[in-house]
């Protein structure tokens, strides 16, 4: 009974909004990426393709916050929209042409057979997520940590498993990036 | 069951993603649905790590990763093509061997 009681408390710990908003706002959101995802892929004006996948950026970072996870959400908003969709944006607009609006996406053979795969794709997933038993994992981990109040918010958590854990990882992605900017810019540049 | 929600939402964005980065004759367009694969798969992180795994958040730090090679990709795919533009003034994605000289 306590265990039960105490399975309870942390599955209701997190959603912090009430019942109907939580889900009117997972609703909302849900439609706004799929209504966006279908733009990125079918519209043909590659301006508007472009303006509906910052959409779908915007939505995963409104799910991040639901989720939780407020830094990932921040840094999705900072990174994706603010630096790697003005450069979607960028490359769109430079790379102009007439060509641009007869390219209708027609229904070759070749869009059928792979829209039949991507059909298939998504009906195995979907199968897989309904078939398991995610409460039952949630039983097994929850009953091997030890629950305390967490004092540490989302952020500082986050900040302190990359300043220990996560440290190597942390310094190869900034050689990383540093790198792909140079080649970019030696690329680009003649 | 908002878990298997956000799931199917984030395996309906993936399959997008696929269909949209093989049928495109764009290259910009096939970047952007690249764009679309990776945030699929950061969807999946970090909901697994807020029902799995909220005292260490690996999920969340991986997706931290994650972004941050995307952006790395996007500057580097964005650049080559402006330069195959620049040499070739078109950019179908059937013309594969527009960088040889």
């Amino acid at each position: 009974m306590k265990s039960i009681s105490i399975y309870l408390s942390l599955i209701l710990h997190r959603m912090d909004l009430p019942g109907p908003i939580h889900d009117f706002l997972l609703v909302f959101l849900g439609s706004g990426l799929i209504l966006g995802g279908l733009g990125v892929v079918l519209l043909t004006n590659p301006i508007y393709s472009a303006f509906s996948l910052g959409l779908v950026l915007v939505c995963i970072s409104l799910f991040y916050i639901l989720s939780n996870s407020h830094f990932v959400a921040a840094a999705q908003l900072l990174i994706y929209v603010g630096a790697i969709n003005v450069l979607i944006l960028f490359a769109v607009m430079f790379i102009n042409g007439s060509e641009y609006y007869k390219d209708f996406n027609l229904w070759t053979i070749g869009n059928g057979l792979t829209s039949l795969v991507c059909t298939s794709i998504l009906v195995s997933l979907i199968t897989t997520i309904l078939d398991t038993s995610w409460y039952g994992i949630i039983w097994t981990t929850r009953s091997n940590q030890i629950i305390e109040q967490d004092l540490i918010s989302n952020s500082q958590q986050i900040g302190i498993h990359l300043a220990t854990d996560f440290f190597l990882p942390f310094e190869f992605i900034s050689i990383i990036l540093l790198v792909a900017l140079i080649g970019a810019i030696a690329v680009a540049r003649q | 069951m908002m878990l298997e929600h956000i799931l199917v939402l984030s395996a309906y964005l993936f399959s997008i993603g696929i269909y949209g980065l093989i049928t495109s004759q764009n290259m910009v367009r096939a970047l952007m649905c690249l764009e679309l694969i990776l945030n699929a798969v950061n969807i999946n992180f970090v909901t697994f790590s807020d029902f799995f795994d909220s005292r260490q958040l690996k999920g969340n730090i991986f997706s931290i990763f994650v972004i941050a090679i995307a952006a790395a990709e996007v500057a580097i795919g964005s650049a080559i093509v402006s330069s195959i533009y620049r040499t070739r003034k078109s950019t179908r994605i059937n013309q594969s061997t527009l960088l040889n000289k």
